[in-house]
Parts: C-alpha cells; sequence; structure tokens
C-alpha cells in the first residue's frame, strides 16, 4: 500500500532534493485520480526506479508525459510518456533532508 | 527527527532510491572493456611463457618480470569481473533475462573462469574466459539491436572478439 523512497538527482529541485525521503501510495487504487503536478515514482527499463512530476495525460489516457522541474532533467521529452503500467505510485508524503 | 528515523531505517534495512535523474543519462555501458582485459590476462600468460623459455638463467630480471607479469594478469582478470558484473548489474533489467535467461549462468561461469585465471597461469582457461565474455558481449549488444560482427583483435594474443557491427 504504501512504500518509502529515497531521492537521488536534483532533477525536481527545488521542490525535492537528494537524499530527501517520499511515502508513495501505491498505484492501480480505486479511491484517487492521478492529476498533472503529482509526483510519481515509476520503472523505466532503461534508468531503473525514477521520481518525475506528472505533465499530461496521453490523449489516450494510457501513458502520462514526465518532467523534471531542472533544466538537465531527463524524463519524457527524452524517453517519452511512460505507461501506466509502469507507475508504482504518487507521492503523498515528504521529508526534507535538513539543511537542503 | 522523522529525517533521522527514516535516515536510520535506510542504513539498517536500505530505502530503494527513486532516481530524480539530471544529467548526462548513464546507460553508457560497453563490454569491449571486458574483452580487452581479458584479452590482457591471455597476453601476459604467454609473456609470462616466452620470457621462462628465454631465459634459462633465473635472475633477479627475470623474477621480476614475472611478478609484473603476474600483477597485470591478476589486475585485468578483476577488471573483466568487475565490467561484467556492472553491466549485469545495473545495465541488464528483467525483460533481457527473461529472453537470455542462460544469462546468468553465463555470468558465473565468467566469474569463475576469472577467479580461475587469477589463480593459474592456464592459457586454455584464459581462452576460455575471452569467449565466455564474447558471449555476454553477443547478448549485450543483442538487446541493444545492434549487430554484431567476428575478428580477429589487431594485436596479439589476436584471439577473436565480437564487435558491434556499426
Amino acid at each position: 500500500m504504501l512504500r518509502l523512497f529515497k531521492v537521488k538527482g536534483d532533477s525536481l529541485v527545488p521542490d525535492y532534493r537528494e537524499g530527501d525521503f517520499v511515502v508513495i501510495i501505491k498505484i492501480p487504487l480505486l479511491w484517487f485520480k492521478l492529476q498533472p503536478g503529482d509526483v510519481v515514482v515509476f520503472r523505466h527499463p532503461e534508468y531503473g526506479t525514477m521520481i518525475k512530476k506528472i505533465e499530461h495525460f496521453t490523449p489516450d489516457g494510457e501513458s502520462v508525459f514526465v518532467i523534471g522541474t531542472h533544466p538537465g532533467s531527463v524524463d519524457s521529452r527524452r524517453f517519452g510518456p511512460v505507461p501506466r503500467r509502469d507507475l508504482v505510485g504518487r507521492v503523498i508524503w515528504h521529508v526534507h533532508k535538513p539543511g537542503a | 527527527m522523522i529525517y533521522k528515523i527514516l535516515e536510520n531505517l535506510d542504513k539498517r534495512f536500505g530505502v530503494e532510491e527513486a532516481k530524480a535523474h539530471c544529467d548526462i543519462p548513464c546507460g553508457i555501458y560497453d563490454p569491449i572493456t571486458a574483452q580487452i582485459a581479458a584479452l590482457t590476462v591471455v597476453r601476459m600468460i604467454d609473456l609470462m611463457v616466452d620470457l621462462d623459455k628465454t631465459h634459462p638463467d633465473k635472475d633477479v630480471a627475470f623474477y621480476n618480470s614475472i611478478a609484473r607479469y603476474v600483477g597485470v594478469k591478476e589486475e585485468h582478470a578483476e577488471k573483466v569481473k568487475h565490467e561484467i558484473r556492472v553491466i549485469w548489474g545495473d545495465y541488464m533489467k528483467a525483460q533481457h533475462l527473461e529472453k537470455y535467461p542462460d544469462a546468468h549462468a553465463l555470468v558465473h561461469k565468467i566469474m569463475q573462469l576469472g577467479s580461475k585465471s587469477r589463480q593459474t597461469a592456464d592459457r586454455e582457461t584464459a581462452v576460455q574466459l575471452v569467449e565466455a565474455v564474447n558471449q555476454f558481449a553477443q547478448i549485450f549488444w543483442e538487446t541493444k539491436n545492434v549487430a554484431t560482427k567476428r575478428a580477429k583483435a589487431p594485436y596479439a594474443p589476436a584471439l577473436e572478439l565480437v564487435y558491434p557491427n556499426l
């Protein structure tokens, strides 16, 4: 149901920084709907487990276009939309690294 | 306070990382480093055998050279193991391993041949190491849909290597 992840990398700076912890609620869940702006954890075949922000949904609703906030972010602009089945969960709790 | 608790959890149990990937993407993997290292192991054994044949008097210079060859052989056999572990562990994903179920056994074979190449000066073992790494390279390039070719390395010991046919 819930899972803990540690953020690695700075593509979501300044909202999320390396070393932050996030708790996600696993997908699929019936009682919530993903929305643009949600931060999600997903599995990517090349890059592994990633965390990004949903920018929009593809017209067919089957995939999400994810982005980072940093200009150098590696995200859907590079590897395309992420299929819903590859989403692990949505961030519901964010614990900042002290001093970051 | 909460961060400290989570940090302790991470130290004790290891929390999975979610990458907010940003920079030059990783994904730069190439088995050629392991292939060259495996060739080097064979080369060092050849040099040791040649030196032994051409130096009936085992003087200090002889032992010095042998020690250097052994050192390089050790280093490169270990490098083979390291490079293969990185590709196997970091690059290869579940779908690759589903498609190439023998990859695990092949990696294990490379680990064993690498160790044996350190322990002995057996050329046949080192040649087997080169071939096992070639087979791994073949699988690696297939996962990237890159055609391969086999060609002799343009330097001693001139054994056949698997190269991407670009």
